[in-house]
């Protein structure tokens, strides 16, 4: 799951971002409006936390010509102005979520899981495919009441496979989700990550299955 | 009451007794006004007095001589010998029911006694004159009168006098009238002092009451439409406090508003490093997010020190100071507990002075002023470079400079930075923006002056302008 985080100072988003990372989440960070701007123009990210105070170009700027561009991304508005003004202003430009600063990581994180819930269309925070199971709030995977030890880059692509479980996911979706912008993007190594986790799936009712040219499904066994 | 506030107070509640009663306008006015006329009226009624005695005097001398006359008149020669007849026409007309007495003597010119009562003494002179007989205040006149054919005993005297009750009456008379006609002059000057000074007052009183029943942050201009040109300046002089008691509370809010919004990123840094140092498993990441969390939370600490400093240093917050400091001595100081940090950012920071520059200040501010400069250029100089802090006494003013060597700060920003928490585009290192500021508030209540300028190796210089101290 791959987050932009915008925030203008840089030891907060520095730090915020390994905190999110810890999390399990894919972070790229920005520091002002135009990179806000050149990063959401792939339209890679699952969700946008969005400092409002930049320089170079506004938060709420950024905002509004995202959604009018008809871009529906899930934002979380982060800011230091917690005036009743300040929080309309930021929902009516288009946010789905505001926090005001300083706020805990704990509310942070749970606000961004209501937000990837909601755009999912899921009220379950549980995820389940055959005996795999994937809590959304506690971000752990579960094969058969075991938890499931994976490496970050493991769980990301693992976690795309059971939130669209039963359809195709391409290999570019996947790599997009889980390699951030200082990653290099390696797609085959892709498929090293799916062969080591059809292992420690091994002994599950779940599969992943190939489709030769088109990606990737993960599959309950009748 | 505590036993202890009484004899404070007794003093000043004496002292005030009088002078209240002249601060009261209305009760000034009046005195002004009826004090005056009261005096004239008392010198009027004086004369008025003796008016109404003379008045009376004229008028009891006049029935004297009338009476006097007619006694004489009815002298005659009868066989050749005088006869004095006293008609009681000349007694009665005294009679106006004040029970006077009448005395009367009539005697010849060589001295024989006609008639009347022998030891009455004579009138002096032509008027009327007072005296005293049988113990009564008595008015005399006397009248010779020539009778022919009575040979040396011609012309005979009538002296006629009669008690002072009718006359007295009378003068009082004259004079009571003077009295109630006085008095209701004064009275009505007064009332009318007092009608015209309670309209003339309506707009004064008017104003207190507005002034009274104002709200603690209502700050609105007055407005007493009907007030008089004399009181108008002092509307508007209140108007116009009114107006900067108002500037000064807005920029107040604004600080405090600001203050606390720029305390809402670092708390968040804080509470963010230290959720990720309490998730964190492997102890050389945690070690470095508490390390992190450390350094943050004493720029936290900084800034909360920095935000008093400035609390103080603003106009009115402390009372003004007029210590002697000598700037080389207070810049040495800073220097020293700053050594530290330069070592750290491995910055060459050196002392220039050719000694001592008197200024005179709050030494607390002023020092603080000079950490503000050293810790701004170490902190946006360039690591590795050099910091110069020189001191000189320049005619009659007191030089302190800051020079770094780093990146420096665009002529179009420049003026910008003394604002409170304006931080340069782009400046990678966490400062509060409120550094300059502290410094120009320092340096503006010590009468001197900031200047920015391209440093002599690139960078900044910050000069700063005190007055030198006399003496």
């Amino acid at each position: 799951m791959r987050l932009l985080l915008v925030e203008d100072n840089l030891e907060l988003a520095d730090w915020l971002a390994r905190t999110l990372r810890q999390a399990q989440y894919a972070v790229d960070v920005v520091h002002d409006g135009e990179d806000a701007e050149h990063a959401l123009a792939f339209g890679e990210h699952a969700l946008v936390i969005l400092d409002l105070s930049l320089p170079r170009r506004g938060g709420l700027d950024v905002l509004k010509s995202l959604r009018a561009r008809g871009n529906t991304v899930p934002v979380i508005v982060l800011t230091a102005n917690a005036s009743l003004d300040g929080r309309v202003r930021g929902l009516d430009a288009g946010a789905d979520d505001y926090l005001a600063k300083p706020f805990e990581i704990e509310e942070l994180e749970a606000r961004i899981r209501a937000q990837l819930r909601r755009a999912s269309n899921r009220a379950e925070p549980v995820v389940a495919c055959g005996d795999l199971v994937f809590d959304t709030n506690t971000r752990l995977f579960g094969l058969a009441g075991e938890t499931l030890a994976l490496t970050p880059r493991e769980h990301a692509v693992l976690e795309q496979l059971v939130l669209k479980a039963g359809q195709t996911v391409s290999k570019a979706m996947l790599s997009a989700a889980i390699y951030d912008f200082e990653a290099d993007a390696d797609p085959s190594a892709i498929e090293i990550y799916v062969h080591r986790l059809r292992k420690k799936l091994e002994g599950g009712s779940v599969r992943i299955v190939t489709l030769r040219g088109l990606g990737y499904l993960l599959k309950a066994e009748e | 009451m505590p036993e202890g506030a009484q004899p404070a107070r007794r003093p000043e509640g004496r002292n005030r007794l009088l002078p209240r009663a002249s601060r009261s306008l209305r009760l000034q006015l009046l005195a002004w006004v009826v004090l005056p006329l009261a005096g004239l009226a008392a010198v009027n009624l004086w004369t008025s007095r003796n008016g109404a005695f003379a008045t009376a005097d004229l008028v009891t001398d006049r029935m004297l001589i009338g009476s006097a006359r007619a006694i004489a008149e009815q002298v005659s020669m009868i066989d050749g010998v005088l006869d004095a007849t006293v008609p009681p026409a000349a007694i009665e007309m005294f009679d106006t029911g004040d029970r006077d007495s009448v005395y009367y003597r009539v005697e010849t010119a060589d001295g024989r006694l006609l008639t009347g009562y022998p030891d009455l003494p004579a009138a002096k002179g032509r008027a009327g004159s007072d005296t005293t007989y049988r113990g009564q205040a008595l008015r005399l006149r006397s009248y010779s009168h020539p009778i022919f054919g009575a040979g040396t005993a011609s012309p005979i005297v009538v002296t006629v006098g009669v008690t002072l009750s009718g006359h007295d009456a009378m003068a009082r008379q004259l004079w009571f009238r003077a009295f109630a006609q006085q008095l209701a002059l004064v009275l009505i000057a007064g009332l009318f002092v007092l009608v015209g000074l309670r309209r003339g007052l309506a707009p004064l009183l008017k104003l207190r009451d507005a002034v009274r029943s104002r709200g603690r942050t209502e700050l609105a201009p007055f407005s007493v439409p009907e007030a008089q040109s004399e009181i108008r300046p002092l509307i508007d002089a209140l108007n116009v406090y009114m107006e900067r008691v108002r500037a000064q509370m807005a920029a107040q809010r604004r600080f405090v508003a600001n203050a606390a919004h720029q305390l809402r990123t670092p708390l968040a840094l804080l509470s963010t490093q230290a959720a990720y140092a309490r998730r964190e498993a492997g102890a050389d990441a945690r070690d470095e997010a508490l390390a992190a969390l450390q350094k943050s939370s004493g720029r936290l600490a900084r800034l909360a020190e920095q935000l008093l400093t400035l609390s103080r240093a603003e106009p009115g917050s402390r009372r003004p100071r007029e210590d002697r400091i000598d700037l080389t001595e207070a810049a040495r100081g800073v220097l020293e507990s700053l050594a530290p940090v330069a070592v750290s950012r491995r910055t060459d920071l050196g002392l220039e002075a050719d000694g001592p520059a008197m200024v005179t200040g709050d030494g607390t501010m002023l020092r603080e002023m000079i950490v503000n400069l050293v810790d701004n250029a170490l902190r946006y100089g360039r690591a590795g470079g050099k910091v110069t802090v020189a001191v000189s006494a320049i005619g009659n003013e007191a030089v302190l400079t800051v020079a770094d060597d780093g990146p420096g700060i665009p002529p179009e920003e420049r003026a910008r930075v003394f604002e409170r928490f304006y931080r340069v585009a782009g400046a990678v290192e966490e400062g509060s923006g409120l550094g300059l500021a502290i410094v120009r508030e320092v340096a503006d209540n010590a009468g001197g002056s900031v200047r920015l300028s391209d440093g002599p190796a690139g960078g900044l210089t910050v000069e700063v302008r005190l007055p030198i101290a006399r003496g």
